[in-house]
């Protein structure tokens, strides 16, 4: 233990942003610590996925070491680091928990989404079933909602399949027209599905309900690199990951700009290819910095 | 009927002269010119638009004796004391030259630059061009030009001229200023129900199909002008390797969908690119292997869709533009060689590397110890954050950066103070 908080990296007192970074400020993130290794010092490598239960739990999908690695955060203090590997799970890419404790698992090298019990031990897989048309599922990215609907973004029939519990098919959206490439997707509280488009940093969305997507905005190249990943919060802001340019960027729910913060670099503070986040109801942000091989912490403010 | 088109004709041109007239007519009371000096003032001095007028092929004012219908007699604020920019002079008549939300339009006409092609004052040449037939297309198209030389099996309309099928300003409803959409272009010639063209498609009823997946419009080097990269079943006149049998009631149909099809003959590749822990997304996208390859012909080598950078940069901008602005060039990027450091299809490691470790993928390349004797590898941390080893990437990026050296930083003692911070001044 005592090893593992050594290698943690302390609080920075500054963060270093470029000024262009600053140009909009809407939102604040101030880094709090960063995490490079599991409770026995393994350090993490080339980490994509993190996820986080909104209590005390948060998963990391630690990709170059094909496992997942849990931690308990508590009072400011991210604590534990115990890892789970699994024959079944040999390169996770992006995780996340579900309101009953389990945690789901994209394996990259599969593409199947793994479902493994509270306590880490494998459960099955997540493999649709009814689901329409001669080809399969490419699970590119995947969310699970309050209600433990999966949410599954198939990239090989372009659409997005609702699934219940059981796996079964309950509802399939086709992608929108003219889409470049779809990296993410995310279900809001208020049951709205978005989609974002990495080609032409675009979001879109489906309104709860209905069967088809529009453009939730204009496109966001101005502000955005290359996004891979998105995020909202309980109030229905969006956040969005510039993988390409390391960065965090915030829109309304509306879709209109908030702010861009983060920026791309080694030192703490900065991010250098981030994958997937996750944020807590008390406002701290987890970041998989993949290419600087580290977790890193924030707090996130307007 | 020819009467009544000569008729129609002579109206035509007498209603265009009578307007041309009655526009000079309104300059030269605009200028108070003295009665019978219009036309004929202006060539007291320019001695030399004397000669000019005497070409075979006058533009309409110069004719008309209309200078004043494009310069400004006494003072202009534009070269040339043209009416108007430069770019916009000749809009004031021909306005409707680029229709109203035409397909595509040249650019040099979308710009302004009449000029390029055409002499504002007479040629030898119809349409007041510079030059005659492809001489004029092929002075700015210098790389086609080339290639309709030196193909081995030319296209005939080619030869002809490029405006057989291209319209020179605009085209209202087609890419390309093409003048009509393919293949409706294409069997204005090519008759799909002569036997020869029926059976050169193996029976494939093609008359509805993109004839230019196949086939290069411009000529090439493969018989019947195929692309130079042809697909084998294609080459070999398999069209049922992949489509149904031309009796069947579906024949364009492909017997298997997306990768599935392809992996009939390169499951080798298929399987190892499938067995990485990471596959290049596109590959497992619904457009599968035609995200990026085309399934019959292609200019490119691996039938690839465009060249690389193109293609590559079609999903990746951002680092296609950011090796353009570098001011340091990555061969292997300017010359669009992707595959050099990146596997297209699938790999081990983040980047889709070909090689596990950065210092190996490099180091295939550039010999480290005769760069730099800088320590490198595993078991050197960065101290900007312990959870690194110390490689080519901690210090460069290799699709370039706005500073010499692929660094990410104005000089080098910055980029060494960033770890190096006792030398900080």
């Amino acid at each position: 233990m005592r090893r593992f908080i050594a290698r943690c990296i302390g609080t920075a007192a500054v963060l270093t942003i470029p000024l262009g970074a600053l140009a909009a400020e809407g939102f604040k993130v101030k880094p709090l610590q960063a995490v490079i290794a599991d409770e026995k010092g393994g350090e993490l490598k080339f980490p994509e996925g993190v996820a986080c239960d909104g209590k005390s739990l948060l998963v990391v999908a630690d990709t170059g070491n094909g496992r997942l690695v849990r931690y308990t955060y508590q009072d400011e203090s991210l604590k534990g680091g115990s890892e789970i590997k699994l024959p079944q799970l040999t390169y996770p890419l992006r995780v996340q928990v579900a309101p009953t404790g389990a945690i789901f698992a994209l394996d990259g090298k599969q593409r199947r989404i793994v479902r493994l019990n509270a306590d880490g031990t494998f459960a099955g897989y997540v493999d649709p079933k009814g689901v329409t048309g001669e080809q399969g599922v490419v699970p590119r990215s995947f969310r699970v909602d309050g209600a433990g609907s999966i949410w599954i973004l198939d990239i090989l029939g372009a659409r997005v399949l609702q699934l219940n519990g059981e796996g079964n098919v309950q509802r399939q959206l086709e992608f929108p027209k003219n889409y470049g490439f779809i990296s993410d997707l995310e279900v809001t509280s208020a049951g709205d599905v978005l989609l974002l488009d990495s080609n032409s940093a675009l979001v879109f969305v489906a309104r709860k309900g209905e069967g088809t997507f529009i453009p939730l905005s204009q496109s966001l190249r101005d502000y955005l690199v290359y996004p891979t990943y998105l995020m909202t919060d309980s109030r229905g802001m969006i956040y969005i990951v510039d993988q390409n340019g390391g960065a965090l960027i915030a829109l309304g729910a509306d879709g209109s700009f908030v702010g861009r913060q983060l920026a791309m670099g080694t030192k703490s503070g900065l991010l250098n290819y981030p994958g997937q986040v996750c944020l807590t109801p008390a406002g701290t942000l987890f970041v998989a910095d993949r290419n600087n091989s580290r977790l890193q912490l924030f707090t996130l403010g307007r | 009927m020819k009467v009544y088109l000569s008729l129609v004709m002579s109206l035509l041109v007498a209603v265009f002269l009578t307007v041309t007239t009655v526009h000079a007519q309104d300059n030269a009371l605009k200028f108070k010119l003295k009665p019978g000096a219009s036309g004929k003032l202006c060539l007291k001095c320019h001695v030399a638009t004397q000669e000019t007028v005497k070409k075979p092929f006058v533009h309409t004012p110069l004719k008309t004796g209309d200078c004043a219908g494009c310069h400004n007699p006494h003072t202009s604020s534009h070269g040339k004391l043209l009416a108007e920019e430069t770019a916009n002079i000749c809009s004031l008549c021909h306005s409707s030259v680029i229709p109203k939300d035409a397909r595509s339009a040249h650019k040099v006409v979308a710009e302004g630059g009449c000029m390029k092609c055409h002499d504002p004052h007479a040629a030898t040449t119809k349409f007041n061009l510079v030059k005659g037939g492809n001489d004029l297309c092929f002075a700015c198209h210098k790389a086609m030009g080339e290639t309709v030389a030196k193909v081995k099996f030319k296209h005939s309309p080619v030869g002809k001229g490029c405006l057989t099928c291209h319209d020179p300003h605009a085209s209202a409803k087609n890419g390309f200023l093409l003048k009509n959409d393919v293949p409706a272009l294409c069997v204005g010639c090519h008759k799909t129900d002569k036997p020869i063209f029926v059976k050169a498609h193996m029976n494939y009823p093609v008359a509805n199909s993109r004839c230019t997946s196949c086939h290069d419009p411009h000529g090439s080097d493969v018989a019947g002008i195929l692309y130079n990269t042809v697909h084998k079943p294609i080459a070999s006149k398999m069209c049922n390797q992949c489509h149904e049998e031309s009796t069947s009631p579906s024949p364009l149909k492909v017997k298997r969908s997306g990768t599935d099809l392809c992996k009939g003959c390169h499951s080798t590749m298929v399987n190892q690119a499938f067995g990485k822990n990471r596959v290049h997304w596109p590959l497992l996208s619904k457009e599968g292997c035609l995200s990026c390859h085309g399934p019959h012909a292609s200019k490119q080598k691996g039938l690839l869709k465009q060249d690389a950078l193109t293609l590559c940069g079609s999903c990746h901008k951002d680092t296609i533009t950011r090796q353009e602005k570098s001011m340091t060039k990555h061969e292997p990027i300017s010359s669009g060689n992707c595959a050099a450091c990146h596997d297209p299809h699938g790999s081990d490691g983040v980047y889709l590397f070909k090689k596990a470790s950065v210092v190996d993928m490099c180091g295939t390349c550039h010999d480290w110890q005769k760069h730099s004797t800088h320590p490198l590898g595993e078991k050197v941390r960065d101290p900007r954050s312990r959870s690194l080893s110390v490689q080519c990437l901690s210090c460069h990026r290799s699709h370039g950066t706005e500073y010499k050296h692929f660094i990410p930083f104005a000089t080098t003692t910055e980029l060494c103070t960033q770890c190096h911070e006792t030398f900080k001044r």
